[in-house]
C-alpha cells in the first residue's frame, strides 16, 4: 500500500494529467468521421410485403397479361354468341346441331330448351 | 460545436443505429469515441502519431463488427479499451521506447513558475513516468486513475480478476511514486 503522503503526491499528478487530456486534431476527427461513413452498412429501406392481388398480378405477368386475357375472353364470348358462318356450318356437320343463339333460318334458338323439358318432366 | 451531439443515447444504442445505416449515429459515435480512444492510446504510447494510428485501427474494427454486435452482451467502451490496449501493446513490443529519449522537456522556471505551467509539467512528467512502468501496470494505472474506471470494468478490459487489478494498480503506483520522486528535483517544484 502507498502511504497518505504518496497518495496525495500521485493525486496531484493524476489530476494534472486528466486536466491536460490529449485531444485529437480537427483534421483527424474529420478523417475518422469519413471512415465511419465509408464503412457504414447501406441503409435498408423497409418495403411492405406485396398483397395477394399484387402477387397474383405479378405471377401471371402484370397488366399486359391481364389485357390479353380480357381480350381473349371477350372474343370467346363473342364467337360463342355470334359464330362466324364457317364455324356454324362445321359445328352443325359435326354434331348435327347449330352453333350459336340463332339457327340457319335466322330465328332465335334456345340452347337450353331440352333441359327445360327434362326438368319439367321430373 | 460539441464533439458529442447525442450524449443521452448509450454507445450500444448508437452502434445498433450505425449498423442500420444511420449516418447521424455514425457521426455521433465517431465524435464520442474518437477522443476517448485517442486519449487512451496516447496515455499508453506517449506518441500522438502512433495514437492516431491505433485509434484508426480500433475504430475500423468497431465499424466492421457493428452489424454483428450483440447489444447488451459487452459494453462498447470495454471492448474498445481492450482492443486499444492490445494494439498499443503490439506496437510497444515491436518498438520498445528508450524511455528518457521520449521524455518531455521539464519545466525549468524554478519555484516561481506559474501554476498552469506547473500543471503541464506534472502531466508531462507523469506521462513520461508511465512509460517506465511494465505494460500491464501502466494499463491498470491509466484505466483507474486517468480514465477513472471501476475495478469490475478494468478487470473485464484486462481479462483478469478484481484482485489482480488491485495488485497491478498498487504496484504501478508504488513504482510511479519512486520514479516521480527521483525526478522531482529536475522539475523544480515541490508537491506540497
Amino acid at each position: 500500500m502507498t502511504d497518505k503522503r504518496t497518495e496525495d503526491m500521485l493525486d496531484t499528478y493524476f489530476t494534472a494529467a486528466r486536466d491536460d487530456a490529449p485531444l485529437p486534431s480537427g483534421d483527424f476527427m474529420a478523417r475518422m468521421q469519413a471512415m465511419a461513413l465509408a464503412e457504414q452498412p447501406v441503409r435498408q429501406v423497409d418495403t411492405p410485403a406485396p398483397s395477394w392481388w399484387q402477387q397474383i398480378l405479378s405471377g401471371i405477368g402484370g397488366w399486359p397479361a391481364i389485357a390479353g386475357l380480357a381480350a381473349a375472353t371477350v372474343a370467346g364470348v363473342w364467337i360463342g354468341a355470334v359464330p362466324p358462318e364457317a364455324m356454324s356450318d362445321s359445328v352443325s356437320d359435326l354434331f348435327g346441331v347449330s352453333a350459336g343463339l340463332y339457327d340457319s333460318s335466322g330465328s332465335f334458338a334456345d340452347p337450353l330448351s331440352g333441359f327445360d323439358l327434362a326438368f319439367s318432366e321430373g | 460545436m460539441p464533439y458529442d451531439a447525442s450524449s443521452d443515447e448509450t454507445d450500444d444504442a448508437l452502434l445498433a443505429r450505425y449498423a442500420t445505416g444511420d449516418a447521424a449515429a455514425a457521426r455521433a459515435l465517431t465524435a464520442r469515441l474518437t477522443p476517448r480512444v485517442y486519449g487512451h492510446a496516447y496515455r499508453l504510447l506517449g506518441d500522438r502519431a502512433e495514437a492516431e494510428d491505433v485509434t484508426q485501427e480500433a475504430l475500423l474494427r468497431l465499424w466492421r463488427i457493428a452489424p454483428n454486435w450483440r447489444e447488451g452482451e459487452a459494453k462498447v467502451s470495454t471492448w474498445l479499451y481492450r482492443v486499444t490496449a492490445n494494439l498499443c501493446t503490439d506496437r510497444v513490443r515491436r518498438k520498445r521506447p528508450s524511455g528518457m529519449e521520449d521524455m518531455p522537456e521539464m519545466a525549468d522556471d524554478g519555484p516561481g513558475a506559474d501554476s498552469a505551467m506547473q500543471e503541464r509539467a506534472r502531466a508531462d512528467a507523469l506521462q513520461s513516468a508511465l512509460h517506465d512502468l511494465p505494460d500491464r501496470q501502466r494499463q491498470a494505472v491509466v484505466l483507474r486513475h486517468i480514465e477513472e474506471l471501476g475495478t469490475p470494468e478494468i478487470a473485464a478490459i484486462m481479462d483478469i480478476g478484481p484482485r489482480a487489478v488491485e495488485s497491478l494498480v498498487a504496484r504501478g503506483k508504488r513504482a510511479l511514486a519512486e520514479i516521480l520522486r527521483g525526478r522531482k528535483d529536475e522539475l523544480g517544484y515541490t508537491d506540497d
